[in-house]
Protein backbone atom coordinates (compact mmCIF):
# COMPACT_ATOMS: atom_id res chain seq x y z
CA UNK A 1 0.00 0.00 0.00
CA UNK A 2 1.37 3.38 -0.92
CA UNK A 3 2.39 5.35 2.14
CA UNK A 4 1.44 8.67 0.55
CA UNK A 5 -1.97 8.36 2.19
CA UNK A 6 -0.41 8.03 5.62
CA UNK A 7 0.31 10.82 8.08
CA UNK A 8 3.66 11.38 9.79
CA UNK A 9 4.46 9.20 12.80
CA UNK A 10 4.01 12.06 15.31
CA UNK A 11 0.25 12.10 14.68
CA UNK A 12 -0.03 8.60 16.11
CA UNK A 13 0.67 9.91 19.60
CA UNK A 14 -1.81 12.77 19.13
CA UNK A 15 -4.33 10.15 18.00
CA UNK A 16 -3.91 8.03 21.15
CA UNK A 17 -4.28 11.14 23.32
CA UNK A 18 -7.64 11.83 21.69
CA UNK A 19 -8.77 8.22 21.28
CA UNK A 20 -8.26 6.95 24.83
CA UNK A 21 -10.30 9.61 26.69
CA UNK A 22 -13.03 9.58 24.06
CA UNK A 23 -13.25 5.78 24.24
CA UNK A 24 -13.69 5.96 28.02
CA UNK A 25 -16.34 8.67 27.68
CA UNK A 26 -17.98 6.75 24.85
CA UNK A 27 -18.29 3.59 26.95
CA UNK A 28 -19.79 5.59 29.82
CA UNK A 29 -22.20 7.24 27.40
CA UNK A 30 -23.21 3.88 25.96
CA UNK A 31 -24.11 2.49 29.39
CA UNK A 32 -25.74 5.50 30.93
CA UNK A 33 -26.94 8.19 28.63
CA UNK A 34 -26.08 11.63 29.99
CA UNK A 35 -25.80 15.15 28.66
CA UNK A 36 -23.24 17.62 29.94
CA UNK A 37 -25.18 20.76 30.89
CA UNK A 38 -22.59 23.14 29.50
CA UNK A 39 -22.40 21.40 26.14
CA UNK A 40 -25.27 23.06 24.32
CA UNK A 41 -24.81 24.61 20.91
CA UNK A 42 -26.65 25.98 17.94
CA UNK A 43 -25.89 23.57 15.12
CA UNK A 44 -26.60 23.29 11.43
CA UNK A 45 -28.73 20.26 10.74
CA UNK A 46 -28.79 18.91 7.19
CA UNK A 47 -31.65 16.69 8.30
CA UNK A 48 -33.66 16.82 11.51
CA UNK A 49 -37.02 15.82 12.98
CA UNK A 50 -39.85 18.17 12.13
CA UNK A 51 -43.47 18.17 13.22
CA UNK A 52 -45.78 15.22 12.56
CA UNK A 53 -42.87 12.85 11.91
CA UNK A 54 -41.75 14.69 8.79
CA UNK A 55 -38.12 15.49 8.11
CA UNK A 56 -36.83 19.05 8.02
CA UNK A 57 -33.86 19.69 5.77
CA UNK A 58 -31.22 22.37 6.31
CA UNK A 59 -32.21 24.09 9.52
CA UNK A 60 -30.65 25.41 12.70
CA UNK A 61 -31.40 23.92 16.06
CA UNK A 62 -30.26 24.25 19.66
CA UNK A 63 -29.21 20.93 21.00
CA UNK A 64 -26.95 19.21 23.50
CA UNK A 65 -23.82 18.07 21.68
CA UNK A 66 -22.31 15.65 24.22
CA UNK A 67 -22.80 12.66 21.89
CA UNK A 68 -21.65 14.65 18.88
CA UNK A 69 -18.41 15.74 20.55
CA UNK A 70 -17.51 12.35 22.01
CA UNK A 71 -18.31 10.53 18.75
CA UNK A 72 -16.38 13.03 16.64
CA UNK A 73 -13.32 12.90 18.85
CA UNK A 74 -13.43 9.12 18.81
CA UNK A 75 -13.48 9.04 15.01
CA UNK A 76 -10.72 11.66 14.68
CA UNK A 77 -8.54 9.87 17.25
CA UNK A 78 -9.11 6.46 15.68
CA UNK A 79 -8.33 7.80 12.18
CA UNK A 80 -5.09 9.40 13.40
CA UNK A 81 -4.02 6.19 15.16
CA UNK A 82 -4.95 4.03 12.16
CA UNK A 83 -3.42 6.11 9.42
CA UNK A 84 -0.23 7.49 10.88
CA UNK A 85 3.01 5.85 9.85
CA UNK A 86 4.85 3.56 12.22
CA UNK A 87 8.29 4.79 13.31
CA UNK A 88 9.77 2.54 10.68
CA UNK A 89 7.08 2.06 8.08
CA UNK A 90 8.37 -0.59 5.67
CA UNK A 91 7.03 -3.19 3.25
CA UNK A 92 6.12 -5.75 5.91
CA UNK A 93 4.22 -3.17 7.97
CA UNK A 94 2.45 -2.00 4.80
CA UNK A 95 1.40 -5.61 4.23
CA UNK A 96 -0.04 -6.12 7.71
CA UNK A 97 -1.75 -2.73 7.43
CA UNK A 98 -3.47 -3.86 4.26
CA UNK A 99 -4.36 -7.32 5.54
CA UNK A 100 -5.70 -5.82 8.79
CA UNK A 101 -7.96 -3.51 6.80
CA UNK A 102 -9.32 -6.49 4.88
CA UNK A 103 -9.78 -8.35 8.12
CA UNK A 104 -11.53 -5.44 9.80
CA UNK A 105 -14.03 -4.97 6.96
CA UNK A 106 -14.80 -8.71 6.85
CA UNK A 107 -15.18 -9.19 10.61
CA UNK A 108 -17.21 -6.01 10.95
CA UNK A 109 -19.71 -7.08 8.30
CA UNK A 110 -19.94 -10.62 9.64
CA UNK A 111 -20.85 -9.13 13.03
CA UNK A 112 -23.36 -6.83 11.34
CA UNK A 113 -24.89 -9.73 9.43
CA UNK A 114 -25.26 -11.72 12.63
CA UNK A 115 -26.84 -8.71 14.30
CA UNK A 116 -29.23 -8.28 11.36
CA UNK A 117 -30.37 -11.86 11.77
CA UNK A 118 -30.45 -12.01 15.54
CA UNK A 119 -31.30 -8.55 16.90
CA UNK A 120 -34.73 -6.96 16.47
CA UNK A 121 -36.57 -3.92 17.74
CA UNK A 122 -35.01 -1.06 19.67
CA UNK A 123 -31.78 -2.96 20.53
CA UNK A 124 -31.03 -2.85 16.80
CA UNK A 125 -30.46 0.89 17.19
CA UNK A 126 -27.56 0.06 19.51
CA UNK A 127 -26.18 -2.31 16.88
CA UNK A 128 -26.21 0.55 14.37
CA UNK A 129 -24.38 2.80 16.81
CA UNK A 130 -21.66 0.23 17.52
CA UNK A 131 -21.32 -0.64 13.87
CA UNK A 132 -20.27 2.93 13.10
CA UNK A 133 -17.05 2.27 14.96
CA UNK A 134 -16.30 -1.43 14.57
CA UNK A 135 -14.18 -1.23 11.40
CA UNK A 136 -11.72 1.22 12.96
CA UNK A 137 -11.65 -0.58 16.31
CA UNK A 138 -11.06 -4.01 14.80
CA UNK A 139 -8.40 -2.58 12.47
CA UNK A 140 -6.48 -0.93 15.32
CA UNK A 141 -6.62 -4.04 17.52
CA UNK A 142 -5.63 -6.48 14.78
CA UNK A 143 -2.84 -4.32 13.29
CA UNK A 144 -1.21 -3.62 16.64
CA UNK A 145 -1.56 -7.24 17.76
CA UNK A 146 0.27 -8.56 14.68
CA UNK A 147 2.93 -5.87 15.05
CA UNK A 148 3.37 -6.78 18.71
CA UNK A 149 3.50 -10.49 17.97
CA UNK A 150 6.31 -9.97 15.50
CA UNK A 151 8.39 -7.82 17.78
CA UNK A 152 9.23 -10.70 20.11
CA UNK A 153 12.00 -12.82 18.61
CA UNK A 154 10.83 -16.40 18.03
CA UNK A 155 13.89 -17.79 19.77
CA UNK A 156 16.81 -16.01 21.30
CA UNK A 157 18.75 -13.35 19.44
CA UNK A 158 22.02 -14.14 17.62
CA UNK B 1 9.94 -19.72 0.41
CA UNK B 2 12.55 -20.48 3.01
CA UNK B 3 15.66 -18.59 4.02
CA UNK B 4 18.70 -18.92 6.20
CA UNK B 5 18.89 -15.30 7.32
CA UNK B 6 19.22 -16.42 10.91
CA UNK B 7 22.26 -18.58 10.17
CA UNK B 8 23.90 -15.88 8.07
CA UNK B 9 23.20 -13.38 10.79
CA UNK B 10 24.91 -15.60 13.34
CA UNK B 11 27.96 -15.96 11.08
CA UNK B 12 28.20 -12.18 10.70
CA UNK B 13 27.39 -11.78 14.40
CA UNK B 14 24.55 -9.33 13.77
CA UNK B 15 21.42 -8.86 15.87
CA UNK B 16 18.02 -8.55 14.21
CA UNK B 17 18.12 -4.86 15.00
CA UNK B 18 21.53 -4.36 13.39
CA UNK B 19 20.54 -6.20 10.23
CA UNK B 20 17.26 -4.26 10.14
CA UNK B 21 19.16 -0.97 10.29
CA UNK B 22 21.57 -2.05 7.55
CA UNK B 23 18.72 -2.72 5.12
CA UNK B 24 16.52 0.08 6.55
CA UNK B 25 13.48 -1.93 7.60
CA UNK B 26 11.88 -2.51 11.00
CA UNK B 27 13.07 -5.27 13.32
CA UNK B 28 9.64 -6.87 12.99
CA UNK B 29 10.30 -7.45 9.30
CA UNK B 30 13.53 -9.38 9.95
CA UNK B 31 11.74 -11.31 12.70
CA UNK B 32 8.82 -12.21 10.42
CA UNK B 33 11.15 -13.34 7.62
CA UNK B 34 13.15 -15.57 9.96
CA UNK B 35 9.90 -17.13 11.15
CA UNK B 36 8.97 -17.72 7.48
CA UNK B 37 5.88 -15.57 7.95
CA UNK B 38 6.86 -12.96 5.41
CA UNK B 39 8.27 -13.20 1.89
CA UNK B 40 10.35 -10.07 1.24
CA UNK B 41 10.21 -8.00 -1.92
CA UNK B 42 12.92 -8.56 -4.50
CA UNK B 43 14.53 -5.26 -3.47
CA UNK B 44 14.76 -6.31 0.17
CA UNK B 45 16.03 -9.80 -0.74
CA UNK B 46 18.80 -8.24 -2.86
CA UNK B 47 19.71 -5.82 -0.06
CA UNK B 48 19.96 -8.64 2.47
CA UNK B 49 22.12 -10.70 0.12
CA UNK B 50 24.39 -7.69 -0.29
CA UNK B 51 24.86 -7.36 3.49
CA UNK B 52 25.90 -11.02 3.67
CA UNK B 53 27.97 -10.67 0.47
CA UNK B 54 26.30 -13.69 -1.04
CA UNK B 55 23.96 -14.28 -3.94
CA UNK B 56 20.22 -14.22 -3.32
CA UNK B 57 19.94 -17.97 -4.08
CA UNK B 58 22.34 -18.77 -1.27
CA UNK B 59 20.00 -17.13 1.25
CA UNK B 60 16.50 -17.67 -0.12
CA UNK B 61 15.17 -21.01 -1.38
CA UNK B 62 11.97 -22.06 -3.07
CA UNK B 63 9.86 -24.62 -1.26
CA UNK B 64 7.53 -27.29 -2.58
CA UNK B 65 4.30 -25.58 -3.53
CA UNK B 66 5.92 -22.24 -4.41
Amino acid sequence: MSSKFLLANKYKKVGWFILIPSTILGVILAYNEFDLDWLWARVVAIANDGKDGNYVYLSFRNTNITNTVVGSFFIIGALLVSFSKEKNEDEFIAEIRLSSLLWAVCVSYILLLMAFLLVYGTPFLDVMVYNMFTILIIFIVRFNYILYKNSNPVTDEK
Amino acid sequence: MKNNIKVERAIKNLTQEELANKVSVSRQTINAMEANKYVPSTVLALKIAKVFTKSVEEIFFLEKGD
